[in-house]
Parts: C-alpha cells; sequence; structure tokens
C-alpha cells in the first residue's frame, strides 16, 4: 500500500516536471505565435492582398494587373517561395523594398507599391510583417509576369530621381498611441493614395491632402474635413460605420477600390482602430472646391416623377400590331430607370425600407458634382462583402450604350440627385474606357519628338535642384 | 494539307448549354464562334416589355418574336398532327429559353439512369452517374445553384442521396411559410417534401445578386439573381468567343470520311454565308437541333432522329385550403413530393412528382372570382381571401421513348424560307398509369387541407421539358449520340441538348444538359 502511494507520488511529480519542460519552449512559441498574429494584422492593416492576391486560393502568390495609366503593373509574388517569392529576403530587404521601394535585386519598384506611405512603418510592425511573411504565408511557386511599361517609362531606374524628389522620410509617429489613427490612415491603409490628388510627375499633392482624385474612372471623393466637400458632415460614429461596414444610410456607400478596401481590410480592423481613423479625419485640414455648393450627401434631386402611364405605358399586342420587343436603342432616361434601376432602388429612389437596396437620394455618389462614381456604378456595377452583410449591384456595361448610361445617370441625378450634374455620352466613353489620361501621359508623345536625352537632362536638372535645396535646407 | 479554318469550334444556339460549352472551350484557349438565330436584348429590355404589357400569363410575350426567328408562340410554328397540343416555351434570343424557366437544378439519381437494367422499361443511359458527377458538380457551380445536399432527394426519406463528390455552391434560401405549412400536415401523412436545388443565388455570386424574392421567375427575373443563359454568352465573349446573333443555322455540310465541314446561316435580310471548324456542337434546342440534323441529313443512320420526343407530360390541381398560407413570396417554386420518383413501381407506372407552386396566385385567382360574377367589396374581400389560401399543384409524370413521338420540319416556311415544325406526341400508357397513382395523392391532399377544389381535371399539360430527340445511347443502329453526346455518324459533330437524354425520370433536364454540354468541351479540349 505505503509502495505503491510512494509511486504514485513519484509519477505525480515526474508528469509535473515534464508539464514545465514542455511549457518553456511552448512560451516562446505563444510569443512568435503572436508576432506572426500581429504581422498579419498589420498586412491586413496595409490591405497588401489588394494588390498581391489575385487568386483566394492562392494568398499573395501575386499576378494581378494593377492597371495604371502607364500600362499594367503585375503585383510581385510576396509569399516565401524561394524561387518566385521573397523567400531570399532578409529582413533589411525585405524593409527596404516596403519602405524604399526597391527590391532585393536593387531594382527600383513603381509607385503603385504605395512606399511613400509605408515609408513610416514602425520598426516593430515592419519586424511583425517580415515574420508574419517568412512563417504565416505558405510559400507559392508562382512566376509572375513582367512589368513592361511603355518607353521611356520602363526605365526604371529613373525611379530613383523620382524618390528622390517625392519619398519624404517621415518623422517618428506615436503608433500605438495618440497618434494611431494617423498611422492607419496615412501610413498602413495608405488612403492618399487614392485621396490624394497627383501632379505632373504622379506624386501625390501634398497641398492637397485627400482632397479627393480620380482613379481607375472611380473619383476617390475627398475625405478631408471640410463640411461642403469632405465629410465634415459625417459623425464619427457614421465614418466608422462606413469605414466597416462600406455603407450608411443617409450618407453613402463604398463602391470601386473602396468597397475592395472595406471588403479586404476595413472590416477586420478593431472598433478602437476604426474609431481612431475616423477621429483622425475629422481633424485633417479642409478643402473647398469651389463647385461644391451642398454637401454631396444632402442632395435629393428636385424634378417631380413623370406618372406611371408614362414610365409604363401600356404595349399592344405584337400579334396585331408592330413588334417593338427587340428595339433597345431609347434613350429616355425614365425608361431606362424603370427598366434597370427601379426593381431595386424603387420607382420613388428611395430604395427599399431596409435599405438593403439603398436610396439614391441622400447618397455621395449620386449627388457629387460630377457623376464618375454613379456612371462607373452603373457600368460595372459592385460586389462588397462589409462586416455586417454582402451586396452586389450587376454591372450594365453589355447592355446599354454609352447614350444610355448618360440618359439614365442624368434621369437619377435630376430626379434623386444634384440636377447640376449632367454627364454626356463622351464622358461614359471616357470613363469607361478607364478615365481621363493623366497630363504627363497626354504629354509623352510630344516628350518623345523632343527627345528623350532632353527628359533626361530635366530629370537631372531636377534632381541636382532638389539635392541644392535638400543641402540648403540643412544648413 | 493545311487546312485553314474559320474557328477551331462553332456553337450553334447560345442558350444555357450552348453559351457554357463555348465558355469553357474559349476558356482553354480554342478560337470559337457561337451562332444565334435571335438579338441580343438587355434585360431591362425584356422588363419593360414585361410591364408594358397586359397579358402578363404570356410567358412567351416579353420576347421577340420575329419573322426570321420565332418562338413556339408563334401559331404557326409547330403543327401538331398528335393527339396532344405539343406546345413548348422555346425563346429565340442570346441566352435562350432560360430566361424564363423557373431555375429547377435537380441531378438525376443513378437508379435514373439505368431504367432497362432495373425495371424492364424505357432505355438506359449508356454513362453510370458516377461518370456524370464531376459535370453536375461543375454545371451547379457555373449556374450557381442553391441547394440543400442533407436530403434524401429520391423521396424516400433515407440518407443524402444523389451522392455528391462536394456541396452545393450556395446554400438554400429559407424555408417560406407556405412550405413549412404544407409540410406540417404533409409529413404526417407520409410524404417527402423534398427543397428543390435550383439556380437563383441566395448570395451575390459571379456578379448576380441575391434573389430578393421578386416571385417573378417567369416570364422574367428582374435584377438577375436567377441563371440564365445569357450569363455565360457573356463570359464565353469575355473569353474570346466570337458571338453572331441573327444568324439562323440551315444546314450542316458534310464531307470526306464522315466529317462534318461547314456550317451555312442565314441572316433577316436572306444572305448566306458559310464557316468552316475543326468541331461543331448543335445547341439549338431539343426540336430545332433535330429539325436542323433532318433538314441537313445528318448524324441519321439510325433513323432516330427527332424521334422518342418526350416531356414531362403533366397535370395539375387547384384547390383552396382551410388556412392562410400566403403564396408568392420568395422564388415562384421551392420544391416537391419525390414519394413517387423511384422503386419497384417503375415497373408498372411511371415516376410521379408533385410541386406546390408559390407563385403569386392573384390574376388567376381574380379572373376566376370575376367570371362567376362576385364584384365590389366581396371581390376585393374574395380575393385577399381566395389568394393566400391558393394551393397549386403542379404534378410530372416520366415519359418512355416511343419512336412515333417525333419531330420533323414541316412545309411551312417562316421568313427566311427555313422549315417550320411539326410534331406528333401522344401520351403513353406508362405515364397513364402513373396519373392514376397521382389522382389518388390528389383526393389525399384535398382531404388533408379540407380544400375545396378548384379543379382537379387538368387535362394533360405541356413542361417545356424536350427529351430524347436525339436519343443518346451504346448502338448505334439505335441511337443518335453515344455517351459523350457525339454523333455515332460523324466523329466531329456532338449535340449539346436535353434531347439526348434517353430516359426522362421526372427532374427538369437542363442542369443535366449543362453538365453533359461541360463534358463535351472536355471532349474536345482533349482531342482539339
Amino acid at each position: 500500500m505505503a509502495t505503491n502511494s510512494l509511486f504514485r507520488g513519484l509519477l505525480r511529480a515526474a508528469v509535473l516536471v515534464g508539464a514545465v519542460a514542455v511549457s518553456a519552449p511552448s512560451l516562446a512559441q505563444d510569443d512568435n505565435d503572436a508576432l506572426i498574429a500581429r504581422g498579419k494584422g498589420v498586412a491586413i492593416a496595409a490591405d497588401c492582398a489588394a494588390c498581391h492576391t489575385s487568386s483566394p486560393d492562392k494568398p499573395f502568390a501575386g499576378g494581378r494587373g494593377i492597371g495604371s495609366p502607364m500600362g499594367n503593373i503585375y503585383a510581385s509574388n510576396i509569399t516565401p517561395s524561394k524561387d518566385d517569392g521573397i523567400g531570399g529576403y532578409s529582413e533589411a530587404q525585405f524593409a527596404r523594398a516596403v519602405r524604399e521601394g526597391v527590391n532585393a535585386k536593387g531594382d527600383h519598384l513603381y509607385p503603385a507599391m504605395p512606399y511613400t506611405a509605408y515609408a513610416g512603418i514602425t520598426d516593430a510592425d515592419m519586424h511583425a510583417l517580415y515574420v508574419y511573411f517568412m512563417q504565416g504565408v505558405a510559400p507559392v511557386d508562382n512566376k509572375v509576369k513582367e512589368t513592361r511599361l511603355a518607353f521611356p517609362y520602363s526605365m526604371r531606374w529613373t525611379m530613383a530621381g523620382w524618390n528622390l524628389m517625392f519619398l519624404h522620410k517621415p518623422a517618428a509617429i506615436d503608433a500605438t498611441g495618440t497618434e494611431r489613427g494617423r498611422y492607419l490612415v496615412d501610413v498602413l491603409g495608405h488612403c492618399s493614395s487614392c485621396h490624394s490628388p497627383r501632379n505632373l510627375l504622379m506624386a501625390e499633392r501634398q497641398d492637397a491632402y485627400l482632397g479627393g482624385a480620380t482613379i481607375d474612372g472611380w473619383f476617390a471623393p475627398n475625405i478631408t474635413s471640410d463640411p461642403v466637400s469632405g465629410i465634415g458632415g459625417w459623425s464619427e460614429d457614421e465614418l466608422a460605420a462606413y469605414l466597416k461596414n462600406g455603407h450608411v444610410h443617409g450618407k453613402g456607400q463604398a463602391g470601386g477600390g473602396m468597397a475592395e478596401a472595406v471588403e479586404q481590410s476595413l472590416r477586420f480592423l478593431s472598433d478602437d482602430d476604426i474609431k481612431s481613423m475616423a477621429t483622425y479625419l475629422k481633424t485633417v485640414r479642409p478643402i473647398r472646391d469651389p463647385a461644391d455648393t451642398k454637401a454631396s450627401y444632402a442632395y435629393e434631386g428636385g424634378s417631380a416623377l413623370p406618372p406611371t402611364t408614362t414610365l409604363e405605358p401600356l404595349r399592344g399586342d405584337a400579334a396585331t400590331g408592330p413588334d417593338v420587343r427587340g428595339v433597345h436603342d431609347t434613350v429616355d432616361g425614365a425608361a431606362l430607370y424603370s427598366g434597370a434601376c427601379a426593381s431595386c432602388h424603387q420607382p420613388s429612389g428611395k430604395g427599399t425600407e431596409n435599405q438593403y437596396f439603398p436610396s439614391l437620394s441622400h447618397n455621395r455618389a449620386v449627388g457629387l458634382s460630377r457623376p464618375d462614381n454613379l456612371i462607373m456604378a452603373v457600368l460595372h456595377g459592385l460586389d462588397r462583402q462589409g462586416a455586417d452583410m454582402h451586396v452586389s449591384m450587376p454591372a450594365f456595361e453589355y447592355d446599354m450604350t454609352d447614350a444610355q448610361v448618360a440618359a439614365v445617370v442624368n434621369y437619377v441625378e435630376e430626379h434623386f440627385g444634384n440636377p447640376a450634374v449632367h454627364a454626356t455620352a463622351e464622358d461614359v466613353a471616357t470613363i469607361r474606357a478607364g478615365g481621363p489620361k493623366p497630363l504627363l501621359l497626354k504629354l509623352t508623345p510630344y516628350l518623345m519628338v523632343a527627345g528623350v536625352v532632353l527628359a533626361v537632362l530635366v530629370l537631372w536638372l531636377v534632381v541636382f535642384l532638389v539635392r541644392r535645396r535638400k543641402r540648403k535646407s540643412r544648413r | 494539307m493545311n487546312t485553314q479554318y474559320d474557328a477551331d469550334v462553332v456553337v450553334i444556339g447560345s442558350g444555357a448549354l450552348g453559351s457554357n460549352a463555348a465558355y469553357e472551350l474559349s476558356r482553354q484557349g480554342h478560337s470559337v464562334i457561337m451562332l444565334e438565330a435571335g438579338s441580343r436584348i438587355p434585360r431591362w429590355k425584356i422588363l419593360e416589355n414585361f410591364r408594358s404589357s397586359s397579358r402578363k400569363s404570356n410567358f412567351n410575350d416579353p420576347y421577340p418574336n420575329e419573322p426570321w426567328a420565332h418562338t413556339t408562340f408563334e401559331p404557326d410554328y409547330i403543327e401538331n398532327t398528335g393527339s396532344f397540343e405539343f406546345r413548348p416555351g422555346m425563346l429565340k434570343l442570346v441566352g435562350g429559353t432560360t430566361w424564363h424557366w423557373a431555375a429547377a437544378c435537380w441531378r438525376y439519381l443513378p437508379n435514373d439512369m439505368k431504367l432497362k437494367t432495373l425495371y424492364g422499361v424505357g432505355r438506359d443511359w449508356p454513362i453510370g452517374y458516377e461518370e456524370l458527377e464531376p459535370y453536375y458538380q461543375r454545371a451547379e457551380e457555373a449556374l450557381g445553384v442553391a441547394g440543400n445536399g442533407e436530403e434524401d432527394q429520391s423521396g424516400q426519406g433515407g440518407k443524402a442521396w444523389p451522392p455528391r463528390s462536394k456541396p452545393y455552391p450556395l446554400p438554400p434560401d429559407a424555408t417560406t411559410y407556405m412550405n413549412q405549412e404544407l409540410n406540417k400536415r404533409l409529413g404526417p401523412a407520409g410524404y417527402h417534401y423534398i427543397h428543390e436545388p435550383n439556380g437563383r443565388v441566395t448570395k451575390p455570386y459571379d456578379g448576380r445578386p441575391a434573389c430578393c424574392g421578386n416571385n417573378n421567375c417567369m416570364p422574367v427575373c428582374p435584377i438577375g439573381a436567377m441563371y440564365s443563359g445569357d450569363m455565360h454568352a457573356t463570359h464565353a465573349e469575355r473569353a474570346g468567343t466570337k458571338l453572331l446573333t441573327e444568324s439562323t443555322a440551315y444546314k450542316l455540310e458534310k464531307g470526306a470520311g464522315g466529317k462534318i465541314v461547314a456550317v451555312h446561316y442565314r441572316k433577316p435580310d436572306g444572305t448566306d454565308a458559310r464557316l468552316t471548324a475543326k468541331y461543331f456542337i448543335v445547341a439549338a434546342h431539343g426540336l430545332e437541333t433535330a429539325k436542323l440534323l433532318l433538314m441537313s441529313d445528318v448524324a441519321n443512320s439510325s433513323d432516330q432522329v427527332g424521334r422518342n420526343l418526350m416531356d414531362h407530360t403533366g397535370i395539375g390541381l387547384l384547390m383552396i385550403g382551410d388556412q392562410p398560407l400566403w403564396p408568392g413570396r420568395g422564388a415562384v417554386q421551392q420544391g416537391g413530393i419525390f414519394n413517387w420518383r423511384d422503386g419497384d413501381f417503375r415497373k408498372r407506372h411511371s415516376a410521379v412528382k408533385h410541386s406546390m407552386s408559390n407563385a403569386v396566385p392573384n390574376r388567376v385567382v381574380t379572373e376566376r372570382l370575376l367570371k362567376k360574377g362576385v364584384i365590389g367589396p366581396e371581390l376585393d374581400e374574395r380575393i385577399r381571401h381566395d389568394a393566400s389560401r391558393w394551393i397549386d399543384v403542379g404534378t410530372v409524370f416520366e415519359m418512355l421513348p416511343n419512336p412515333a413521338n417525333r419531330v420533323t420540319p414541316s412545309d411551312k416556311k417562316d421568313a427566311l424560307g427555313i422549315p417550320m415544325l411539326r410534331v406528333n406526341y401522344d401520351v403513353d400508357d406508362y405515364a397513364k398509369a402513373g396519373k392514376v397513382i397521382a389522382k389518388e395523392d390528389y383526393a389525399r391532399f384535398a382531404k388533408l387541407f379540407n380544400a375545396e377544389i378548384v379543379e382537379d381535371e387538368s387535362g394533360w399539360q405541356n413542361r417545356d421539358h424536350i427529351m430524347g430527340t436525339v436519343i443518346m445511347g451504346s448502338d448505334a443502329k439505335d441511337s443518335v449520340v453515344n455517351g459523350e453526346c457525339r454523333t455515332f455518324d460523324h466523329d466531329n459533330l456532338f449535340l449539346a441538348t436535353t434531347g439526348v437524354i434517353p430516359a426522362s425520370g421526372v427532374i427538369n433536364p437542363t442542369l443535366t444538359g449543362v453538365a453533359l454540354s461541360i463534358r463535351i468541351a472536355d471532349t474536345i479540349h482533349k482531342e482539339i
């Protein structure tokens, strides 16, 4: 009996010792898991997947063509694949690529990669991000198509000059404390890469920070604190709900790139992080577009609706009269709205009672001083998974001509939105083709005629001047 | 000799079947030309046609019926010589007749494909369920099928059946109040009410919004939540298919070595053109495909082209139950009773399927009351009363292939000078024996719902499920195509149509047709 209980005691001790021995490395494992989880959080907030994931079953394997005005820029494979990815990168090389836009081979990246924003990523976040990509992401051997922009943009080395002018070393930021919101907006969220307009050389204009810009046919709205042109009239709660869900009744909903940002990044952020972003945005220096006279979400049309008999005239029997069922060339906005839009947004334009199908009045996409976003929504529809629900609107690009899109857009503006806005078939054609070309691209042929040598000289001169200015400012 | 072709593959017909085949081939890098007799009409225009018409019960009315591309509702288009007025709702436009189906997407059961072996009637399929299963899955993913994979769809209350390799791509729609209430009475009486898998997406899918219950699946889904063939016609075009509309194929040209070398087509202005290709897929509807083959004198060494025509010819029961059920919420149909789907009884009588319509019945109810002379406030009250309690049972029967049931080119011609259709169709004793069983069920249903019968002698009804006309089999002597849907007579001619189906079962055949079409594309891809 005594022997037996002694044996039991020994056994218990042995088990205890064993447990302690096991728990020491598992603590380290927990730390590493926490680091990977933090890195994953950074990758989500920085929305790396938006460009680097082209198919959901191969996260970060690259290959997606980012449409730039100069041609497609193919996102690289950033899985830890040794052959095709970044498996051979040291942490320093990784950090240099993310912050300075220079890969391990020493080649310059195009600023489609928002390294001017990521330059501000803290060392702690950068370390976590590196560990996440090395250990938390599965390596995928996927050779990505080489980016080949047209001459002269094919000369990557010219980006060195561009970086001298536009890549600024950021001031230190309290990323986990009082400046969390600005860190998320400016650095990880790189909001300005869409919402700030760009200058002649395609760099973000600091004087128009978050003042609104066109991108891929969409207009990324002014999100400064201005109450008319920006988001000054939105409450912090509304901004937070918009970022998380992608829509706010009475204000608007996200489409295009913003719908992607909500779906792939913002809906996963913590409520505290979202709130800090909203708080920060409300402090951004206001910018007013003189064309704007009232907030975009305040518009609700003006004209009375046509009577039902006009919207849905009784059609005769084709067996006894003319058969018009195959004729679909009308440019009557009322008829187009009735057939294409009213089933969901309702003849009244007010949407459904639960706003699953949103109202077109008090809706920024409709009330903006420019019709770009309404045209894009009609042409390409939208599909957005927010924190609260998944919504979609079908695309009408195959179902309507440019003139028909313009007609239905004008009907919507006149009756539900901003009656001063008028779209033409030419506007629609431009936006269908991906939006207006930047000045630089329009000037390119002339630059070519003037000679590449001259362009290089100019660039050299600019670089020289910038250097001198920097030297001066250092003194 | 290096022959130049206009395309690797010409597909004739841009409905759900042709478009899926064209898309799969284009996606794999083959050059494809797809011919369509009708035009491309945007959904908003079809919706406008529906809204602006007073002929809401005519599901063909919103669709063009051109002199050079008639639908079956052109009075002369189908000349019937049999005892039954055969008139399916066939459309001619990009996307085909799936513009106005109810999107039921059932799979056949393994036993459905072995009818002769198991029950000694009809024919077996030359392929088994297991060969078709991966293609069923792909077809369900293409069409965005929402279904319940946990049920015994053979209707015997057993384990999940038929077997599936993966879950349905989308979860089933919520069970409507009507169906919950119906089940409370049908279940205890031994009837297995099975959720209908359907091509109406329950979440945003492939650019389509989720079904929001417009209850207008026929004649047109206003928002494109329900699948229609134009969706894959568009996918095919984006993948590289060249779609030629208003181009009616009227002749397949034979060449050396039993090959088909070209298709001839005619434009509305009467001009003709000819296209050559390595392979041809005819996907021109169960009736029109057979007509084209007969006009061209191809693929008919068996003399079976156009024969063995089968529909799931049916009957109906209308009654007013004793409690409000509120039909009309959600999609137009949600399920059915499958007790008579499979069993030893198939030696003696056809399989039977009952389904309860969930279409808004107000129009039918009102017309009936007006005919009875009900007017004024009483009319309002009675519409509310009857419409909320309306029970509309649609029943279908399994048909057997009979060479005498057939479609042939008629003597009448359309504006292009192309023959219209002649159909000879009689309902056989096998289905008539099934009707006896169905009527016994009707009597039980009426009792279970303490119902007032509105109509229980409907006569035979069209169900628009065309099968058998270019029948599939293992023997070139009695069949038009083999298990690959390849014609026995021409090894580069495939038929993508529900007309190949040799044993009809009781389920809507479109999903099977799409599965077979994707399989055709795979077969051609491997050979080309």
